[in-house]
């Protein structure tokens, strides 16, 4: 996958945590994904299309989850109850709309948001896609973040 | 400062976090909806006197509420709070009739900014 796919969801991870959670993201890592389970239990996930086809999944753990939700409603979840789900939904949304912004020459929309709970889950990508995983720690734990485009992307 | 706001997007959490923030800013009549055609309906239910809504729902959009409500003859203001932070998309947006822009992810400063720029005109 082209790294000029790759920065704006880099940089757009790191604005909406500091923008909406306040909190800073350490980035680790991006490496190849070889499988269909998302790295935690919780799964945000955001289809886009235009000039290319792909997906961005936001993965997270109960515990990050239920904390950014709190952090984004003021008021503490007590469980990953639906205000959880429809947090990571919105984290989901605004990550791939803000790389949406820098991806100007692909003409791309973003899908509606949908959320995936659960161990062990599996998420599939487009077949022609080799999805790279960009992992992040933060202060209320490890995120991933995992973008895949079908491999036909155009010459810009 | 103005009568009730209407807030539409279909997701809660943003809906809630925007009227913290309306909340924080003194705006403390709100109303909620979670699209377009159910803002519609409120609307005009409503003395409603800002509409801050999203642009990307399912059953109407954002921009389909703002001509909506332009097409009854209303000129209260309309705040788009949005993903879409690209030129045109910003220009489909004011030429559809919005009142002001604020991009997705945004600080509580940020809204209040745009609300005071609005209450101080």
């Amino acid at each position: 996958m082209k790294v000029e796919l790759l920065n704006p969801f880099l940089d757009a991870t790191t604005s909406v945590f500091r923008t909406m959670l306040s909190c800073e993201l350490s980035r680790g890592q991006p490496t190849l994904k070889r499988n269909h389970s998302p790295e935690y239990e919780v799964s945000g996930l955001i289809g886009l299309t235009g000039k290319c086809q792909g997906m961005v999944v936001i993965s997270l753990g109960r515990d990050t989850a239920i904390k950014a939700a709190e952090i984004l409603l003021d008021e503490r979840p007590d469980s990953l109850n639906k205000d959880v789900i429809d947090a990571v939904g919105e984290l989901a949304n605004m990550i791939a709309g803000a790389a949406k912004a820098q991806l100007v020459q692909f003409e791309l929309s973003v899908g509606l948001p949908s959320v995936i709970c659960g161990k062990n889950h599996s998420i599939g990508f487009p077949s022609n896609s080799t999805p790279i995983l960009l992992p992040f720690d933060s202060e209320i734990g490890p995120v991933c973040v995992e973008v895949g485009f079908a491999e036909n992307v155009p010459e810009n | 400062m103005c009568a009730k706001v209407l807030v539409v997007d279909d997701s809660g959490t943003m809906r809630k976090i925007v009227i913290r923030a309306l909340n924080a800013a003194g705006f403390g009549d709100t109303v909620e909806a979670g699209d377009g055609a159910e803002a519609l309906t409120v609307f005009q239910s409503s003395q409603i006197g800002l509409v801050m809504t999203d642009w990307n729902m399912p059953n109407r959009s954002g921009i389909e509420l703002t001509r909506d409500i332009r097409a009854l003859g209303s000129k209260v203001p309309i705040f788009m709070i949005t993903t879409e932070a690209e030129k045109a998309r910003v220009v489909e947006a004011i030429q559809a009739g919005i009142t002001d822009y604020l991009t997705k992810p945004f600080t509580q400063d940020d809204l209040k900014a745009k609300l005071e720029k609005y209450t101080k005109a």
